[in-house]
């Protein structure tokens, strides 16, 4: 059977831990997402998804269903970046690894994929990453719940606190670095 | 880029964003509106294909896979949960990454393709369903064990050769005139065959330590079982792999240190060449300078000891 969020929470409130399991299981894979995006660190964005995860359980009796839970666990999960990045003063940096050479690259490819496409979409990924890693944190946070997430303007506004035509603006400005920066590099890289 | 003039109002990004995303939350007359001004601004035009080329270089953008337990193995994107269902439908060729997602994707249980409910289940109940799985197993194959002067035998089916059950019936009545401590006419072959002897030392030592047993649990009060040794080992693989875990995380952090600091060495070089590039052109000047004085010092005596030589 098929539990919704809601159900969820209510079961764990009443003490059903595997319900709680069912919740990790169904957003750990979102807030990690959100997480690398927006602060670039595999390690550090797995560390801020069990973190979110950790406090979501500790907070689970006070949270009465004002919101949903998953813009619920999105806030807990952007505040611990935000706190990560201004801890790290500095912007955040996507790391390209260092260490994978082709071999590693190839054996996690698709089995159809040539070396050749393989290389040349990390390659963009590595663009994409780079050029989202100069956007100032509000600007990136608004790309990612949009494009990633599928989040409504609206919600975006409630989750980040501000204007939804500020989102918006912020959604704008972003693309517009992005698209600049994208053609710049990939004209370099021609 | 070519700049064309745009006279939709202060409002112009807003409006591209909305459309680009298909996420319009005001009339449908500000959409309409928007949709009329694009057919005549080639500027707006302009914009909202490019940025379309960015969204579709923004899709292919998947973080790493992570190495949490679960069950799902594509790419994010296409099996994450949505975080909300209103998400408006695919929208002409907008390359939404979104609009792109199938639509189970609206259903969150579609994150969860493969849990691994088994592992929160305890290892001894994992050994213990193991071993009625082989129990049971083995009686199905009806597994038949023999130890005879031919040594250790298994046998597994259902059919059985009359040469076999000749043996097991000789076996069996055996046993029981072994038991009872009568010799009924037995063949002095089979009172010397060696399992005679096996199966009596085990009958003997069987019965000791049941005694032993007996006694012990009569004597001792009933005390709770000790946690199965199994968890020990599996204690220490899980701490291994954690401990792995953690070098390999603290060597990645040590790489990204070292990498920052050869970083900061190269721009502090680079910055230090260039303020003693520029000194030395100073100082060079100055020398210059210095020495053309001298010259002219020179050639200003040069000129008074002439003018004293002919005076």
């Amino acid at each position: 059977m098929t539990w919704t969020d809601e159900e969820l929470v209510a079961k764990s409130i009443s003490g059903d831990a595997d319900s709680f399991n069912q919740l990790v299981l169904r957003w750990e894979r979102p807030i990690y997402a959100l997480a690398y995006r927006t602060i670039g660190r595999e390690e550090d964005a797995r560390d801020v998804c069990q973190e979110t995860f950790l406090r979501a359980f500790r907070a689970l009796p006070g949270f009465r269903g004002q919101a949903k839970f998953s813009s619920w666990l999105y806030r807990i999960a952007l505040n611990l970046c935000r706190d990560w990045i201004r801890r790290e003063r500095r912007a955040p940096v996507v790391q390209p690894p260092e260490d994978v050479d082709l071999i590693e690259l190839a054996a996690a490819a698709e089995p159809s994929e040539s070396i050749e496409d393989l290389v040349a979409r990390k390659d963009l990924m590595r663009l994409v990453e780079n050029a989202m890693a100069l956007l100032p944190e509000e600007q990136r946070t608004a790309i990612v719940l949009k494009e990633y997430h599928g989040l409504t303007f609206q919600e975006i506004a409630e989750l980040v606190g501000c204007p939804l035509s500020t989102v918006k603006t912020r959604l704008y400005q972003g693309l517009i670095v992005l698209r600049r920066e994208l053609s710049k590099n990939s004209k370099a890289t021609r | 880029m070519t700049e064309f003039p745009c006279g939709y109002g202060d409002d112009r990004d807003e409006a591209i964003v909305a459309w680009l995303y298909d996420d319009v939350d005001g009339s449908p007359a500000e959409r309409a509106r928007f949709e009329t001004h694009l057919q005549t601004c080639a500027r707006c035009r302009e914009d909202v294909a490019a940025l379309r080329g960015v969204r579709a270089q923004l899709a292919r953008w998947s973080p790493p896979e992570p190495s949490f337990a679960v069950g799902s193995r594509s790419s994010d994107v296409g099996s994450q949960p949505s975080a909300v269902g209103s998400q408006p439908s695919a929208v002409g060729s907008q390359p939404s990454a979104v609009s792109r997602q199938p639509s189970s994707v609206t259903n969150p249980q579609s994150a969860i393709r493969n849990p691994q409910w088994w592992s929160a289940v305890p290892a001894w109940a994992q050994v213990a369903a193991a071993l009625l799985f082989l129990g049971f197993s083995a009686g199905v194959a009806n597994f038949d064990v023999r130890y005879d002067k031919n040594g250790l035998s298994i046998r597994t089916g259902w059919s059985k050769t009359p040469a076999l059950d000749v043996a097991q019936t000789q076996l069996t009545s055996a046993a029981q005139s072994q038991r009872m401590g009568v010799a009924q006419g037995s063949s002095p072959a089979d009172q010397n065959a060696p399992w005679r002897a096996d199966l009596a030392a085990l009958e003997r030592q069987l019965e000791t330590e049941f005694r032993a047993t007996q006694a012990s649990a009569m004597a001792a009060p009933v005390r709770t079982v000790a946690p199965a040794p199994a968890t020990d080992a599996d204690v220490t693989r899980r701490v291994r792999v954690l401990v792995e875990d953690s070098e390999k995380r603290q060597q990645r952090e040590l790489a990204l240190r070292i990498a920052g600091l050869l970083r900061d060495v190269n721009a502090q070089r680079q910055a230090d060449l260039v303020k003693i590039d520029r000194t030395l052109g100073v100082v060079q000047n100055n020398v210059g300078i210095e020495v053309m004085k001298n010259r002219q010092q020179i050639n200003q005596m040069d000129l008074l000891y002439r003018a004293s030589q002919r005076q």
